[in-house]
């Protein structure tokens, strides 16, 4: 497909969104496939798949795509958004679509800082990770969203992945796909790279990565 | 006539309007509209209904004064002093503590007792039936374990 | 037409049933939480309807966007704290021309005020958002209207994509009264915004200054093109008036009471009523007035919310008075009170 995408270089949405379309492609669902975004970096998506998408508003994007799958329930609904959107200002909606168990798909794209408003802290800000509101180091423990969810729901498909392991994030996705055709809800944080704001170059960028892992556990949640 | 009833939270003073506003919609001879006010609390506070019944068509369901004020507590009698002018009618609870004594009326069926009451006025100004409003009661009581004190209490009201 | 016995909250569920609504989303929130309730109650009946209790009402109005981009007739009712909250989603709906309807029950402000009754959330339903405003809002001074009212909402909602607000109060969805609907009115057929076989990618977000000021500009042309057909204003006994009482909602009932007796006592007054807020019935407006109107009243539950519309929409000087009652109803003597004083 065509990458008129405006994301930065090295932006790790590019691999989730590639993958995700692959795995639309194999099951044949892109028809039925609807990508709802947050507003932050989420939102450049919006013009980057051959498919229906959507912008919302911040931290609202789950809430919508829940209304949408109500509404519409052969489609795929999937809630695209980012660490500040699914566990600051959109946690409320996110925890109450789980405990309810909705049909939907909420993909968390983690890149443990506010990006495009330009590298705030975020919930899964690091322990004494610098930022432009940490300038000292962040000071609290990091907000671990996909452990916290699953106590609410034992029927959800919560797992971790990263960006740079596209057969983990196929394997992944067409797990949630699956689970949605359930009825179920399912959520999927994925580790991804922002060198703009980790200003990492080349490797560093995946060696920044790979440290977060050991913040962030990836695999199933159970 | 504009009606005022008021009496405290939880002494059934939506339950007088709901039955005396059932039957008359029910004769589809008057206009009527009611209009609840009850502020926040859930018990405790005063409970108010506007009653309004007219031949012609009835534009807003409020009023400032009212032609009939029945009040079952003191609280009430309290909140309602603005809605009373020389020509309001006033049937209050005190001025009947002699009578609620001698028939030992329980303070649960206190409503039935005045809504008999103003059921015999309204019959006399051709607003209702009588009959009809023990029947609606019953349906909208006779589970309570207590409707056929309540039954009692409405008829000795109906009498005065 | 069958005679009914309806309480105001009934009427607004029964008018969205008829209008084809087939999803509620809502918060509960006095004094519009009965009509989520009944709602709820009619569901267990009928199986067209759906609904979800959301977390809280921000939840509840993007469900409703939600829904509504899948094309199904959603809406949503609130009142104060709750209107504040509602006006990120309303946003969303105006940005992207959504058929997003709300019901608002107005009560006193600001903060948590009262929880019955005022008419302070006319600048909320109106410029509530970060837009321009474009939205429409109709104002029920009773029962009828507020069926009607809300009936023609979904229509103008679903034909040019403007979210349309039906603004009552706690009062009118507390009244009970004896009522016969006209329900016959033809309903706009709904679309889903995607299509399967076709690729559609919708934003509310632009790079570009000039784009986004392109399209607002764009929504305001089809605004106003859609102004003409559904303004709707009332004027009673306005034709050899000589002072107008301008109101709206509830109180514009009122005011006819007051015009009734005063006209019996000789005094010649009429009533304007704008039956929608937005757009205004502005021609409608400057046309009356200049007709020799020596002094026009502006009567409302608010310090001047109504004023300011109508100031806005004023092309010529008047003598103006006012009755402002902020969250407090106005009664018939008050207003012949003020005229006669």
């Amino acid at each position: 497909m065509k990458i008129k995408s405006s994301f930065c270089p090295g932006c790790g949405q590019v691999m989730i969104l590639q993958s995700l379309y692959k795995v639309l492609q194999d099951n044949k669902l892109e028809d039925k496939a609807v990508l709802g975004l947050d507003i932050g970096c989420s939102l450049l998506a919006w013009n980057f798949l051959p498919i229906n998408t959507f912008q919302t508003h911040h931290g609202r994007v789950v809430a919508t795509m829940v209304g949408y799958k109500r509404a519409k329930t052969d489609s795929v609904s999937i809630a695209y958004t980012g660490d500040g959107g699914a566990y600051a200002i959109g946690l409320q909606s996110l925890l109450w679509s789980a405990k309810r168990n909705e049909a939907v798909i909420v993909i968390v794209v983690n890149n443990s800082i506010y990006a495009m408003t330009g590298g705030q802290t975020a919930p899964t800000t690091m322990k004494n990770q610098k930022t432009a509101t940490s300038p000292q180091g962040y000071n609290e423990e990091s907000f671990l969203g996909p452990e916290l969810i699953k106590s609410l729901n034992k029927k959800a498909y919560i797992t971790r992945s990263a960006c740079n392991d596209i057969k983990d994030l196929k394997k992944v996705f067409n797990k949630a796909i699956k689970n949605q055709a359930k009825g179920n809800f399912s959520l999927i944080e994925v580790l991804s790279f922002c060198p703009t704001n980790w200003k990492t170059k080349g490797k560093e960028t995946i060696d920044y990565l790979e440290n977060m892992k050991k913040t962030f556990p990836i695999g199933e949640v159970k | 006539m504009n009606i005022l009833l008021a009496g405290d939270g939880g002494q059934g003073i939506q339950t007088m309007a709901y039955v005396i506003s059932q039957v008359i919609f029910d004769d589809k001879k008057f206009n009527i509209s009611l209009i609840p006010n009850y502020g926040l609390e859930q018990r405790g506070g005063v409970s108010m209904v506007f009653l309004k019944i007219d031949k012609k068509e009835i534009n807003y369901p409020k009023f400032s004064k009212a032609d009939l004020l029945c009040t079952l507590s003191k609280q009430a009698r309290e909140r309602t002093e603005e809605y009373k002018d020389k020509n309001t009618i006033i049937i209050d609870a005190q001025d009947f503590e002699k009578e609620l004594l001698e028939n030992k009326i329980n303070k649960i069926s206190l409503n039935m007792f005045f809504l008999g009451i103003l059921v015999s006025k309204f019959e006399k100004l051709s607003f209702l039936k009588s009959d009809k409003v023990l029947k609606k009661l019953e349906i909208k009581l006779k589970n309570k374990n207590n409707w056929e004190e309540n039954k009692k209490t409405f008829k000795l009201g109906l009498k005065k | 037409m069958k005679k009914e016995f309806l309480n105001g909250y009934e009427v607004v569920t029964r008018a969205c049933i008829d209008a084809g609504a087939n999803f509620m989303y809502g918060y509960p929130i006095t004094p519009s939480s009965e009509v989520l309730s009944d709602w709820i109650n009619k569901s267990q009946k009928n199986k067209n309807l759906n609904y979800l209790q959301t977390e809280d009402e921000i939840a509840a109005g993007f469900a409703v966007c939600g829904s509504i981009v899948a094309g199904k007739k959603t809406f949503t009712t609130t009142s104060g704290p709750g209107t504040i909250l509602m006006q990120d989603s309303l946003s969303m709906a105006e940005g992207m021309r959504l058929p997003f309807v709300a019901i608002i029950a107005q009560r006193g402000g600001p903060s948590s005020g009262t929880v019955i009754y005022s008419q302070q959330e006319v600048n909320l339903a109106i410029h509530g958002g970060n837009g321009e405003g474009l939205r429409i809002v109709y104002s029920p001074s009773n029962l009828k209207e507020l069926y009607r009212f809300i009936r023609y909402a979904f229509n103008a909602a679903w034909k040019y994509r403007f979210p349309t607000i039906v603004l009552t109060d706690g009062y009118l969805l507390k009244t009970k009264q004896n009522i016969e609907l006209f329900s016959k009115y033809k309903n706009e057929k709904t679309k889903s915004l995607f299509l399967e076989n076709k690729q559609k990618n919708i934003r509310n977000i632009y790079t570009i200054e000039e784009e986004l000021m392109e399209k607002i500009l764009k929504d305001k042309k089809d605004f106003d093109e859609m102004a003409r057909e559904i303004t709707e204003v009332e004027l009673y006994k306005t034709d050899d008036a000589k002072q107008i009482i301008i109101a709206h909602g509830l109180v514009s009932a009122v005011a006819k009471e007051a015009i009734d007796i005063l006209r019996n006592k000789g005094i010649k007054i009429g009533l304007f009523k704008p039956s929608t807020l937005s757009p205004f019935p502005k021609k409608e407006l400057n046309s009356l007035l200049n007709k020799n109107i020596k002094k026009v009243f502006i009567i409302e539950s608010s310090l001047g919310q109504l004023k300011n519309l109508v100031k806005q929409n004023l092309e010529n000087k008047i003598n103006i008075d006012v009755l402002q009652k902020p969250a407090v109803g106005i009664e018939v003597q008050e207003i012949i009170n003020k005229i006669t004083k």
